[in-house]
């Protein structure tokens, strides 16, 4: 157990936001909150990938320093992808966030159902 | 110019989504103009694809000229180039509703084609990471739709389909991690022909990664018990955006479920891992038989239209799994004719709603005089969907019944069957009420009945009551294609036999 | 036998498919639509009968529609077995025709459009049903049949009426569900669903467990519209429909597209060799023989005359099925006779219950004590058809239900031989006390009649038919005087009140006005359809060989491989 935190530490810490973030979009009742969940989950798939892509000893891919063995360079660029896609989806549900407060005024999950269902 | 095509089904309708919000400082109301102009040169682009596919078989494209499995790759094969063509006729023919039915803001246009973007995008990659990005273009785009309607429960819906979507995407992402850590490769021919050598198929990693990218797929089909976003999102946005989601956005994702089990884990990981197909074709039947019965339980003819989808899909799904040549090509023909009659039945409920007030079960009754043309056309999707001959929810259903037949699953057949029993129970009650039932709601009394009833769907921007030619007509258009598309299936038949060999050929 | 390519077996179903939107668009002018409805009655007929000579020298009009994949291939043939099916429904198509006429308007039906266009659609698809010539095309048009009868069932539009669709449409496509599953089956172990004379010859060789699993779901599919028991109880139900729809669909297209599917089943996809050796033919047989015989006895307890016809019906379908069951060449015979003969003979009789119910609003077969005076001639032929019914010589009842026994003989199944005369008994006991009544007995002093009374238990409100005990009270008061007689939307044709305080049927306080024999009793729209179809069962019993049906079955059976006659 203590030789799987040891070697494999990145993993623990992926499964710990992963986790994390579920939690707080199932459970939290404020929506706000559960945005943030969302966001928390989505940086533990971030931080999966990157940590892929790490290699001991291995240089930035950048041919001209010195030579071998590189890092993937390959996770990098589709976890920059991946940041846009998320910072995009967290304002779209800002802004709806925000809308549903002035329509409603209130962002309690439990409150809203029972206007939502009125 | 021809060999670009693949990449222009995409940048034109992202290039013609910005259009329109340049051209809000000069007119407010040029967006449905802009969209049209754009949807009528990718429906041209796309029937120019297809017929690309059909005469010369699968078209690949490398993005910017890097090499296949380094760089991202587009392809085109008979399944991919039908459902491109499906997206753009669809998004045309929705545009001819929206005309009158709004919303009319130039912003809703951008992000309609967006949305057409994004479903291209999703048709034609051929890389699984691609997909990812073009699904969650899609999925911004169709949250920002829902949320177009003018009720405040629009933006409730769409938060709740923006978060479990999210969730979805995001299983998927992670399990295309999964899939690189196994393979080192993204590109889905590539990833086809390492998975079983390089990974073995009960791998665990390989099982993990099949179990998220599907688990995450299913959320955006909506499959039970994935699908509780689908009946929020179609009721409560705006009729024009009901018909095209409805539509579209799930069945292009079925679609790439279909490319994920068939481009990428292939047929021989579905035999050589049976839990795992059983484990999807228990999902779908469950789907099946799951969603009927939520169907009938509802009281509002839009949401029992959704879970009818969370049906239907499970129906495409089951098609797909089971995964004999007959049986594929039975889902993918379910998977387009549902695309046209959902798309039709929505937009009737819309064109119905305006007419009389009706959103409910019961305030649908009596009204096959009021809308004559609406209801007829509305009870002949119903029909078809139901899987009356010879109408095209038959012919897809038969494929799929002799694929299982021939693969000797009979649960999977039972439940198929059944499924025509099912789907007749929810449409009977609608249809009945239709002809067979004394109105509650008179034209008299309509403005009163309209304030009583939670109106289910909104109509944006305020546009009036009044129902156009055009989206009446494109209700009927529906209906005959219906049918019609039934003579189209020995080609379709003929295209995917010839471009899908290596998933056809066991 | 040689195939010919010919547009008239499409035609022949077109013609009446084209006419639904002539006969929507032309609802303000009520009499050309009826004209429209007419003229492509008799233009079906026509291009029906105009391919008899043609079939019965031995040739088959072939017209496919194309593949549309595996299995799905849409083709239209001609043969002696579908020109029977055919020529029936299209020539009782025009007496019906005449016959609807003078009961919408006779009753002031709503919804007439409606009504006629759904007719129309229904006997397209009964054509092509009749002229399908594989599973599949079979299966098409059997659920079209579906779907186009099911605005007549539900025509009246109560509550009554709505549940008795819902249960037709329940039935009658899970039955289509069974076809589909046994079509496929059939499929994937020949590789056709052609109809072939003497059946595939690929399933006397398949898997005998999918074989049989196979005959069953079809015979099971289409034993519920051909109102098999246990699959037989909405047909009662659906007598709820108008009368001339209760003629012409529910005695002669819907339940025998049912008998004809089976027919086909039997004769040209398994083939009676096939069929005896996988041993199929026995468990069929005992399930027609009794439902022939427990829907007599039921008809015994039924006082509504129209649910008393439709037992009958479930009965009399029975011996067709029993006698293709039989698979023997008389039996064979007998049976496929019994389908225009039945069909001639029902419909009399539910034409005779229907212009009673429009000139009298009488629907219980209590009430009609002395009727024959009020409707000589509809009674007369009403006594007809039940003699025929019966199997009494010079009707046509009397030819098939010979053959049949015959047949029944000669295949040792002396048991199903017992079975078809005790039955015919029970026919006779269940017609004759209405005929007797009609014309013995008056209003005043009639008899009870051998209905089974007296509840054997439970509620004492409850009757043993299962209906409420409010109608017999309202049934046995007269009325002042005819005017009284209420308005047609508030009784249906089951005699069930819509509103407590009015009465529905039953003879005026006078007693019956006489009627002389010369049609005063009624209009001659319907009188002249009764007496028509009451003409050609008795020409069928009198001269049954110069008539042509007896001709084409004797060809039909003539045909089949394997069959000695």
């Amino acid at each position: 157990m203590l030789g799987l935190l040891d070697s494999h530490y990145n993993y623990v810490a992926v499964m710990l936001l992963l986790g994390i973030g579920l939690y707080m979009l199932v459970e939290s009742r404020n929506l706000v909150k559960k945005v943030i969940g969302m966001n928390v989950f989505q940086t533990g798939i971030f931080l999966f990938f990157i940590t892929l892509a790490f290699r001991a000893g291995g240089n930035p891919p950048i041919i001209e320093d010195g030579g071998g063995p590189y890092v993937s360079p390959l996770p990098h660029v589709l976890i920059l992808t991946a940041i846009v896609v998320g910072v995009s989806l967290t304002a779209v549900a800002l802004a709806l966030l925000i809308r549903i407060y002035t329509e409603y005024g209130t962002l309690d999950e439990d409150k809203l159902k029972q206007l939502y269902y009125d | 110019m021809i060999d670009h095509l693949p990449v222009l089904l995409v940048v034109l309708p992202i290039l013609g989504g910005a259009v329109p919000l340049v051209v809000s400082l000069l007119h407010e109301r040029a967006g449905w103009a802009v969209a049209t102009l754009t949807v009528a040169g990718q429906v041209a682009l796309a029937g120019l694809l297809a017929w690309t596919v059909e005469t010369s078989g699968t078209v690949s494209y490398e993005v910017g000229g890097f090499a296949a499995p380094y760089g991202i790759e587009l392809v085109v094969d008979g399944l991919s180039a039908a459902v491109a063509l499906l997206v753009a006729v669809v998004a045309l023919g929705v545009l001819a509703y929206a005309r009158h039915a709004g919303p009319r803001s130039n912003s809703f246009y951008s992000l309609y084609l967006l949305l057409v973007a994004g479903l291209t995008g999703m048709s034609v990659t051929g890389d699984v990471f691609n997909l990812y990005v073009f699904l969650e273009i899609t999925g911004l785009a169709a949250y920002g739709l829902v949320a177009s309607g003018d009720e405040a429960k629009s933006a409730v819906a769409a938060l709740k389909y923006l978060i479990i979507g999210t969730v979805g995407a995001s299983l998927y992402l992670l399990g295309v991690g999964y899939l690189l850590a196994a393979t080192g490769t993204l590109n889905m021919a590539d990833l086809a022909g390492k998975l079983g050598s390089m990974a073995a198929y009960d791998s665990t990693l390989v099982l993990t990664a099949f179990g998220l990218m599907v688990g995450g797929l299913t959320v955006k089909v909506a499959l039970f018990p994935l699908h509780t976003w689908q009946p929020d999102a179609y009721a409560n946005a705006p009729d024009t955006v009901s018909a095209f989601i409805s539509a579209l956005v799930s069945t292009v994702s079925a679609y790439a479920l279909a490319r994920l089990l068939f481009s990428v884990f292939t047929v021989e990981f579905l035999s050589a891992v049976p839990i795992a197909r059983w484990a999807l074709l228990g999902l779908a039947c469950v789907s099946v038989v799951t969603g009927s019965a939520l169907a009938v339980s509802q009281s509002s003819v839009q949401r029992m239209l959704a879970y009818s989808s969370v049906s239907q899909f499970g129906l495409v799904v089951a098609g797909f799994t089971v995964g004999t040549p007959m049986a594929v090509v039975g889902a993918s023909v379910h998977l387009l004719g549902h695309a046209v009659m959902k798309g039709g039945l929505f937009a009737a409920t819309g064109v119905i709603e305006r007419k009389t007030g009706a959103t409910t079960l019961n305030g649908y009754a009596g009204m096959g005089s009021r809308v004559p043309v609406t209801a007829g056309a509305f009870s002949v999707l119903a029909l078809a969907m139901v899987g009356v001959p010879p109408a095209i929810g038959f012919v897809g259903k038969w494929f799929i019944v002799f694929g299982a037949v021939k693969a000797e699953i009979w649960p999977v057949v039972v439940v198929l069957l059944a499924s025509t029993l099912l789907t007749l129970a929810y449409f009977a009650r609608l249809v009945e009420r239709l002809y067979f039932a004394e109105a509650t709601i008179h034209a008299d009394e309509q403005a009163d009945a309209t304030a009583d009833v939670p109106a289910d769907a909104t109509v944006a921007d305020g546009s009036g009551r009044a129902v156009s030619t055009g989206m009446v007509a494109v209700v009927v258009a529906a209906a005959v294609l219906a049918v019609a598309l039934t003579a189209a299936v020995p080609a379709f038949e003929q295209v995917l036999n010839e471009t899908l060999p290596q998933l056809l050929t066991q | 036998m040689t195939d010919i390519t010919s547009l008239r077996p499409l035609f022949a179903i077109l013609v009446s498919a084209l006419a639904i939107p002539v006969i929507l668009s032309l609802e303000r002018r009520p009499n050309v639509r009826e004209g429209v409805t007419i003229a492509v009655a008799l233009a079906k007929f026509a291009i029906v009968a105009s391919m008899v000579p043609g079939v019965l020298s031995g040739t088959r009009y072939v017209f496919s529609l194309g593949k549309f994949g595996p299995g799905i291939e849409l083709t239209f043939r001609v043969d002696p077995l579908g020109l029977l099916f055919g020529l029936l429904a299209s020539l009782l198509w025009i007496v019906t025709s005449f016959y609807s006429i003078g009961y919408m308007r006779g009753l002031d039906e709503h919804a007439q459009t409606r009504y006629f266009a759904s007719f129309a659609a229904s006997l397209a698809s009964a054509v092509g049903v009749a002229f399908a010539s594989n599973l599949l095309t079979l299966f098409v048009c059997y659920e079209l049949l579906t779907v186009s009868t099911y605005p007549l069932v539900t025509h009246d539009e109560t509550d009554e009426a709505r549940a008795a669709g819902r249960k037709y449409l329940a039935y009658t496509f899970g039955g289509g569900v069974a076809v589909l599953g046994g079509t496929v089956l059939v499929f994937v172990l020949t590789g056709t669903t052609a109809f072939t004379p003497g059946g595939i010859e690929a399933l006397a060789t398949a898997d005998p467990t999918l074989a049989r699993a196979a005959f069953a779901l079809l015979a099971a599919g289409f034993g519920v519209k051909a109102a098999l028991m246990p699959a037989h109880s909405w047909l009662p139900d659906a007598m709820v429909a108008p009368t001339p729809v209760s003629g012409l669909l529910h005695a002669v297209a819907v339940v025998k597209s049912g008998v004809f599917g089976i027919a086909r089943v039997v004769l040209d996809v398994y083939g009676t060799g096939t069929m005896e050796q996988l041993g199929v033919g026995l468990p069929l047989a005992a399930v027609a023989a009794f439902t022939l015989l427990t829907a007599s006895v039921i008809a015994l307890r039924q006082d509504n005359l129209k649910r008393r016809l439709a037992y009958s019906t479930i009965s009399q379908l029975s011996y067709i099925v029993l006698g293709l069951a039989l698979l023997k060449g008389d039996a064979l015979i007998g049976g496929l006779l019994h389908i225009p003969a039945h069909a001639f003979m029902k419909l009399t009789l539910f034409f005779c219950a229907g212009a009673i119910h429009v000139e009298t609003h009488t629907d219980d077969i209590s009430d009609m004590a002395g009727i024959g005076k009020r409707m000589p001639l509809t009674m007369a032929a009403f006594g007809v058809a039940a003699a025929g019914m019966a199997g009494i010589p010079l009707v046509a009842g009397f030819v098939s239900k010979w053959y049949l026994v015959i047949g029944a003989l000669d295949g040792g199944g002396l048991v199903f031989a017992a079975a078809l005369l005790v039955s015919g008994v029970l026919n006779i006991a269940y017609f004759w006390p209405i005929v007797y009544q009609a014309y013995f007995e008056s209003p005043e002093g009639h008899d009870e009649k051998p209905l089974l009374e007296g509840p054997l238990g439970g509620r004492d409100v409850v009757r043993t038919d299962g209906g409420d005990a409010d109608d017999d009270t309202a049934e046995s008061s007269p009325v002042e005087s005819s005017e009284d007689i209420p308005e047609p939307q508030h009784v249906d044709h089951l005699g069930k009140h819509h509103e407590d305080d009015e009465h529905h049927g039953g003879p005026p306080a006078g007693g019956w006005t006489k009627s002389g024999w010369r049609g005063g009793e009624s209009t001659w729209f319907m009188l002249g359809p009764i007496l028509t179809a009451a003409t050609l069962s008795l020409l069928l019993g009198t001269v049954p060989n110069s008539v042509v049906f007896l001709r084409i079955v004797t060809t039909i059976v003539g045909n089949l491989p394997g069959v000695t006659l």
